[in-house]
């Protein structure tokens, strides 16, 4: 398990947002992954909020910047600016609350519209520690996430349960999308003049190889 | 920053006046209340009843006009008629169960947000009896206003402004007002929301009006004011405005401090001289934006991201 680091030395940073319905548990997630931090009764969160954590993946660090935002709907016009420059996504549904499973296609759709085709999103069915009150099976779930090409991962952030492991996996997932979209650009990443970012979501420079010379030394 | 005086009721009597509920006559009190609060009685009977309790009575008034109701006097059971509209089933779009079941997506939504309303005080969380007929009354207000504004309805965040003027209506040392703080806090808020609720409406936000234009005002504001800071935001990070104003304006500063000094920040905001709909209050509040941005300047110069400092 990826230790909890100073957040100054990374080689990456990627931007990645947290989406879906009020109330499916997108702030514990947040809280869970970059604080260790769960609270039953968290306040709705209104605007936008985010935190930051480095974990390292194979032999890079890697600052995941992750975007939290309010699930109801009036927010979403005012929060397009959310989007810009995301890399990856995890799209929370509740699993107790098949409603919020519904409206994951609405989501995703908006999600497509606003970022980047080479987004990584990853499907994650919430508070699966409650699984007397499940109501979203887990089949129907990864069937979507195959046929919309996202992956997949049931958690609990009460429980801990696969919080660091769908993070981790999302992040993963980006840093390969990132190298190989690096050597499509130049061929090998280390030809590019020191510095220069690598502008992955197309629009900003939020999510970007902080160094991409870093591999010459 | 000091406000009104905590306790002995003052700032409950004093809010209620600055939000025109109470007229400056005090002579005029009881009768005004009495007419307000019976005002609402009639809203909540009107509005918080479910669709089977309206036919219920829409039947009863129809029986009672009918030939029926002599039969079944003479002992023919009486038949409620259902008409086309009013049945759950029913595809129409002004059946009160379609709109029954509309209504029951932001009653959940409502019901949620209560309960997350400031989860660590006792006063709205938790199982006391105490805390749950809070969470009612704050529900119930919602629903109202939600019912009686069909243009913005619930927005996330209107738990958040309503939750002071309860806590400040219902903690009155004054009985005659604590148990009617349900009532007074609902006319307060309309009041209050009238100020800002063009904030809450989607359709407004690129219009002058709208948050987007008002968030633009206090970058303007900021730039006068401290342009070091304002080109480091918006040049140097481009850290768009709407990231960190858009709470603090949707929920006039809720949550941005602790709950007890948000009550003295409001009585600042409450208490312009011209009324709170008057454009006034709302640079008052933008300029406690600014300072709070000049306060929190070298947290934000360090990093930007949500650094919770008590600047007070």
């Amino acid at each position: 398990m990826a230790a909890y680091r100073a957040d100054e030395d990374y080689d990456y940073l990627y931007k990645v947002v947290l989406i879906g319905d009020s109330g499916v548990g997108k702030s514990n997630l947040l809280s869970r992954f970059t604080r260790n931090e769960f609270s039953l009764e968290s306040k709705s969160t209104i605007g936008v909020e985010f935190a930051t954590r480095s974990i390292r993946v194979e032999d890079k660090i890697v600052k995941a910047q992750i975007w939290d935002t309010a699930g109801q709907e009036r927010y979403r016009a005012i929060t397009s600016a959310y989007y810009r420059g995301a890399v990856g996504a995890l799209l929370v549904y509740d699993v107790t609350r098949h409603v919020t499973f519904e409206n994951v296609e609405r989501w995703l759709k908006e999600l497509r519209g606003h970022t980047d085709s080479n987004i990584v999103i990853m499907l994650v069915g919430n508070k699966a520690d409650l699984r007397h009150l499940c109501a979203v099976s887990t089949e129907d779930a990864k069937a979507f996430a195959e046929r919309e090409n996202t992956f997949f991962m049931e958690t609990s952030a009460l429980e801990s349960m696969n919080v660091e492991n769908a993070f981790t996996e999302v992040l993963t997932q980006i840093y390969h999308v990132v190298s190989r979209k690096a050597l499509d650009i130049g061929g090998d990443p280390a030809a590019l003049p020191k510095g220069q970012t690598i502008n992955v979501g197309g629009k900003d420079d939020v999510s970007a190889v902080k160094k991409v010379g870093c591999c010459n030394a | 920053m000091q406000g009104i005086p905590d306790g002995a009721g003052i700032r409950s009597t004093v809010w209620k006046l600055l939000l025109v509920y109470l007229p400056p006559d005090r002579g005029l009190w009881p009768s005004e209340l009495a007419k307000k609060r019976s005002q609402y009685k009639h809203f909540k009977d009107d509005l918080l009843v479910n669709p089977s309790e309206i036919t219920r009575r829409l039947d009863k008034s129809t029986i009672y006009e009918s030939e029926e109701w002599k039969c079944e006097s003479s002992g023919f059971l009486s038949r409620s008629e259902i008409t086309h509209d009013e049945h759950p089933l029913s595809l129409g779009k002004s059946s009160i169960w379609n709109q029954f079941f509309q209504d029951s997506e932001i009653m959940e939504q409502i019901d949620r947000d209560v309960k997350r309303t400031h989860p660590d005080m006792h006063f709205f969380s938790g199982d006391s009896s105490f805390a749950t007929s809070n969470q009612e009354a704050l529900k119930n207000i919602l629903i109202v206003f939600a019912k009686l504004n069909p243009g913005i309805r619930y927005v996330q965040g209107m738990n958040e402004i309503l939750a002071p003027l309860y806590y400040v209506f219902k903690s009155d040392p004054d009985e005659e007002f604590s148990v009617s703080a349900e009532a007074d806090t609902f006319f307060c808020f309309v009041e209050l929301l009238s100020g800002f609720r063009d904030n809450f409406c989607q359709q407004l936000d690129n219009s002058v009006v709208g948050i987007r234009s008002t968030i633009t005002r206090l970058s303007q504001l900021l730039k006068e004011h401290d342009e070091e800071l304002w080109r480091h935001l918006e040049v140097t990070t481009k850290v768009n405005p709407q990231f960190y104003a858009f709470r603090w304006i949707t929920l006039l500063l809720t949550q941005e401090f602790n709950f007890a000094d948000s009550l003295h920040i409001w009585d600042t905001l409450l208490s312009d001289p011209d009324g709170p709909q008057v454009g006034l209050m709302f640079f008052l509040f933008i300029f406690s934006c600014l300072i709070l941005l000049i306060l929190w300047k070298d947290a934000m110069f360090l990093e930007l991201r949500n650094v919770i400092i008590d600047p007070l």
